[in-house]
């Protein structure tokens, strides 16, 4: 009985979401690497916490500053800024082994800031480090205050329940450009390749299970494999020091199911990053300014005739955190676009429903004094008061979170309106799907109206992908002119062309799938039931369901099926004695938890794609990870620089 | 997980120190260092803010510890089965009530103290910053360790509140049917003997376990000789009806706390309302007073700018 209820709890705790056990782990460190339990009349005690940019990155989109409060911390400071010494306190150290770091800690220990240090590294510190600190806090006399020392492992970003990124910090030295540039040598290439083995190993020490590793040949996806495949290996022979024995694997020893890691590369498809987009956190990320989590809008304030001399008006700069708590956020984040306007006028409704309910109560309270009759209703009168009251906290966060959407939305309807994104996003659906194209790509790029010269660039370069064969010479110029006439910079198409030139070498290109979009009329309903979201002219579109590339991969090699494209995928299984290059998968039951890894940067596009591709199937888990998330605008630079050379 | 590198540091630490030594390099450990390590914390500004806040602490951890401690017993008076042991007299309770209630002002006079005094001679931001975290925590603690005390409060008025509509409901049937007894008695022959009377002005003595309807029987049977049966009838008729006036005002008492019960919650409410917009209040007062002193300067200023 007990061992069944384990095994369910463990089921179900490996497939804990990323973000919990990331969490959990912080509020441990943070609570002196000690677990932390909720004591209602517990003593307070009090903390500095002490980060640097990679460790502020990883915090701030787990914890808020009220979390960091109730967790006893009273400053939470830069390590790299100016510090005055605080007397007895302790301060918890939250940075990156590097040598800058390193040095300024041990400046902190000569000038005797805090009280007692808690160190805690989020990737493994060498030894020779560890002996530089050693060194620090004996010429400081301060070895004692030296209290606690901790590898964290915690070196990756979780932004959602199910999908991280590796860093953001240094994503320069990750990015897809780093990766594919012509010029790399191979010292370079082994640093990062490290780094990125270094950010896989911390996450799966977090999530507590070793994996069976699946990736294709003959791409940087598999350096990154064989490479893992060895640390994983390397640190399960040493049995002494072990990360995934005993005690730390926890649930996972539980588990019969290994979880299957995934590791693509961005070539395979260079379409979707460049794809126009119809959800909502899609849109948001390609549109606006949205990062960590976090988005910044600037709010025009209004085009007034302001008297001469005058101050120009500033614009307002705003920034929304959207969070797990946000409930609108996490039920509408992969909705189409129209449906979520909707939402955002139905809840305006209920909340000014709820608030005329309060209103009323006003009203009647206000007649008590005149009317006795009024008194026999006061005892309803009395109780619906105190829930009124009760809920109005409730309420109050409701606007916010009505007012913040609404503030987002607009911003991104502004957007939709301006560039046409809805006639962008149709005709890639249908170029991608190799349905007939109703208007001619050279009409759409001669537009003048339609999208920005980006917008354009980025259609063109959708049709090179994904046409079969190219298109020829006289098109081509076609098309540059039309393309240069409008604005655009082609170095990103020579850099395509070489990718596709490549790429045709290794295997056919990748097919999107055969579903088509239904428009669904040009007034939408939003529109007739009166919004404030009026979406004049703006295509209510419906999306289909249609696998993208990568999630056919997944599908191929998480239910084991064959096909060509996954067949000759390299097979790694660190647990396995014999180190070998097995292309024979061993485990022939599909699996029930996947991890996505995309090597050469990611998007949302693709993580909407895969949760919607799991949504439909019971009790399976899938995890979306890339080296660095980029919108389209980040990723034509990328490409505009590797045309360049 | 996280690997505990502590051992590995100290260890570290041995072998520098070792190494150090061979090389002949000065180092801050041994009897000098010792010496160099006290000399160096002594200078070092104990925080005398910090001692004193951890004394308020210590003091909230009392009134914690005592208000547990016999939180059990001033809960658990009313059974009357209770040993000795277990039994707390009211003025006990009230002496605890007054106790605590002294402490907590203390405290929070301390903690007020405190607050002023954090922020005088300190110039570093960051320090002010930590020293008035550290005062909201104290405060935030302190609160917690009051609503012990105001729960317990809280049941305990409410046990009184409800003895007491017990006890005032009682003697009313009571007195109501024995009067209707009496002046029966009296209007009829006088040959009652006194052995009835006495007896009669026991019953009221019994304790509330009678149910209301039995008294009515009770009168009934009591009187049945001296009764004519519409007489009777008459009695039963009345006990009724003052079995259902008793049981509306019941309800009606009932509805009445019920409502008190929750205006005091929401006067709680308002009040912390109240007194957080206080301070906003406040300081929007000044925003004001500030604002419109620059207007009235700058329209003097403008003033005295000759017009061109």
């Amino acid at each position: 009985m007990a061992s069944a209820a384990a095994a369910t709890a463990a089921a179900a705790a490996v497939a804990a979401s990323i973000r919990e056990r990331q969490t959990v782990a912080l509020k441990r460190m943070l609570n002196f690497n000690v677990p932390h339990i909720k004591n209602s009349t517990g003593e307070p005690v009090w903390k500095v916490l002490i980060y640097d940019r990679f460790g502020q990155d990883i915090i701030s989109p787990l914890l808020s500053v009220k979390e960091l409060r109730d967790m006893g911390i009273t400053l939470h400071l830069l390590l790299h800024s100016d510090r005055d010494p605080i007397p007895d306190v302790p301060a918890v150290y939250f940075v990156m082994p590097t040598e800058e770091n390193i040095d300024r800690m041990c400046q902190d220990l000569r000038n005797q800031l805090y009280e007692s240090y808690y160190l805690n590294f989020i990737s493994a510190i060498s030894r020779s480090k560890l002996e530089d600190i050693a060194n620090a806090a004996l010429a400081a006399s301060a070895v004692t205050q030296v209290a606690k020392v901790f590898d964290q492992y915690l070196n990756f970003i979780t932004l959602e329940d199910d999908m991280f990124v590796l860093c953001n910090q240094n994503k320069e030295l990750v990015s897809y450009r780093a990766i594919n540039r012509p010029d790399i040598t191979d010292t370079e290439m082994e640093t990062v390749m490290d780094t990125i083995v270094d950010s896989l190993f911390c996450f799966f020490v977090t999530l507590g299970a070793v994996p069976i590793i699946r990736c294709s040949r003959g791409t940087a996806a598999e350096m990154v494999a064989v490479k893992l495949d060895k640390k994983l290996r390397e640190n399960l022979r040493d049995a002494r020091n072990s990360l995934f024995t005993g005690d730390t694997l926890g649930a996972g020893q539980f588990s019969f199911q290994r979880p299957l890691l995934v590791l693509v590369d961005r070539n395979i498809d260079l379409a979707t990053p460049l794809h126009h987009t119809w959800t909502y956190q899609a849109l948001v990320h390609d549109v606006l300014d949205f990062h960590l989590n976090r988005v910044n809008l600037e709010e025009s304030s209004g085009v007034e005739n302001s008297p001469a001399g005058a101050r120009p008006k500033r614009k307002n700069k705003k920034s929304y955190d959207l969070t797990p708590v946000d409930k609108f956020w996490q039920k509408h984040k992969g909705s189409p676009f129209p449906e979520v306007a909707e939402s955002v006028q139905q809840e305006l409704e209920s909340y000014r429903a709820q608030e005329d309910e309060v209103k009323r109560l006003k009203s009647i309270m206000g007649l008590e004094g005149e009317d006795e009759g009024a008194i026999s209703m006061l005892s309803d009168n009395t109780a619906k008061l105190t829930s009124a009251v009760s809920s109005l906290p409730e309420l109050l966060e409701k606007k916010r979170l009505i007012d913040l959407h609404t503030n987002v939305a607009t911003a991104v309807l502004e957007h939709i309106k301006a560039r046409k994104l809805d006639v962008y996003f149709e005709y890639e659906e249908k170029i991608m799907s190799k349905t007939t194209l109703d208007k001619s790509l050279l009409d759409i790029i001669s537009d003048p109206d339609a999208g920005t010269p980006e917008d354009k660039m980025r259609l063109f370069l959708i049709y090179y992908i994904s046409t079969q064969q190219a298109p020829s010479e006289a098109d081509l110029e076609q098309y540059k002119k039309a393309l240069t006439d409008a604005g655009c910079n082609l170095n990103p198409l020579q850099y395509i062309k070489q990718w596709k030139a490549f790429t045709k070498m290794a295997s056919a290109p990748a097919s999107y799938g055969s579903t088509t979009t239904k428009p669904m009329g040009l007034l939408s309903r939003v529109m007739n039931t009166g919004s404030q979201f009026v979406m004049e002219g703006v295509k209510n579109l419906v999306l289909k369901q249609q696998n993208l590339p990568v999630t056919r991969i997944l599908d191929n090699l998480m239910e084991m099926k064959s096909n060509p494209e996954t067949d000759d995928y390299r097979y790694f299984d660190p647990k396995m004695l014999r180190g070998n290059d097995s292309s024979v998968p061993r485990n022939k039951n599909p699996f029930q938890e996947a991890i996505v890894f995309v090597v050469g940067g990611g998007n949302y596009i693709e993580y909407q794609n895969l949760v919607d591709y799991i949504k439909g199937k019971q009790g399976k888990h899938i995890l979306y990870g890339c080296s660095e998330l980029f919108n389209a605008t980040q990723f034509i630079k990328q490409l505009s620089q590797l045309g360049q050379k | 997980m996280a690997v505990d590198i502590t051992l590995l540091f100290r260890a570290s630490v041995k072998t520098v120190k070792t190494r150090n030594k061979a090389l002949g390099v000065a180092v801050g450990g041994g009897v000098d260092g010792s010496r160099d390590e006290l000399f160096r914390r002594s200078p070092r500004p104990k925080g005398d803010f910090s001692s004193r806040a951890r004394e308020v602490i210590s003091h909230i951890g009392k009134l914690r510890d005592f208000l547990l401690e016999h939180r059990k017993d001033y809960i658990n008076a009313y059974s009357h089965t209770m040993s000795e042991y277990g039994r707390m007299t009211d003025t006990e309770r009230d002496q605890i009530d007054q106790d605590a209630q002294i402490f907590m002002r203390t405290c929070s006079e301390a903690i007020q103290q405190l607050r002023a005094e954090a922020h005088k001679e300190i110039h570093s931001q960051q320090v002010k910053e930590h020293r008035t975290a550290v005062l909201d925590f104290i405060e935030d603690y302190l609160k917690r360790v009051c609503k012990l005390y105001s729960e317990q409060r809280a049941i305990r008025v409410k046990r009184v509140v409800d003895k007491k509509r017990l006890s005032k409901l009682e003697p009313e049937p009571n007195t109501k049917t024995r009067e209707s007894t009496s002046s029966e008695k009296v209007s009829q022959s006088p040959s009652k003997d006194s052995e009835e009377n006495p007896a009669t002005e026991e019953h009221p003595e019994k304790i509330l376990a009678e149910t209301q309807p039995e008294l009515g029987t009770w009168g009934d049977g009591k009187g049945e000789d001296e009764l004519s049966p519409e007489e009777i009838q008459m009695f039963e008729q009345e006990n009724q009806r003052l079995i259902g006036e008793m049981n509306s005002l019941f309800d009606e008492v009932r509805q009445i706390e019920g409502r008190v019960v929750e205006i005091s919650r929401l006067q709680e409410i308002f009040t912390e309302k109240v007194l957080q917009q206080e301070a906003e209040i406040d300081s929007i007062h000044q925003l004001v007073v500030g604002a419109t002193e620059n207007i009235k300067e700058g329209n003097e200023d403008i003033r005295e700018v000759p017009h061109l």
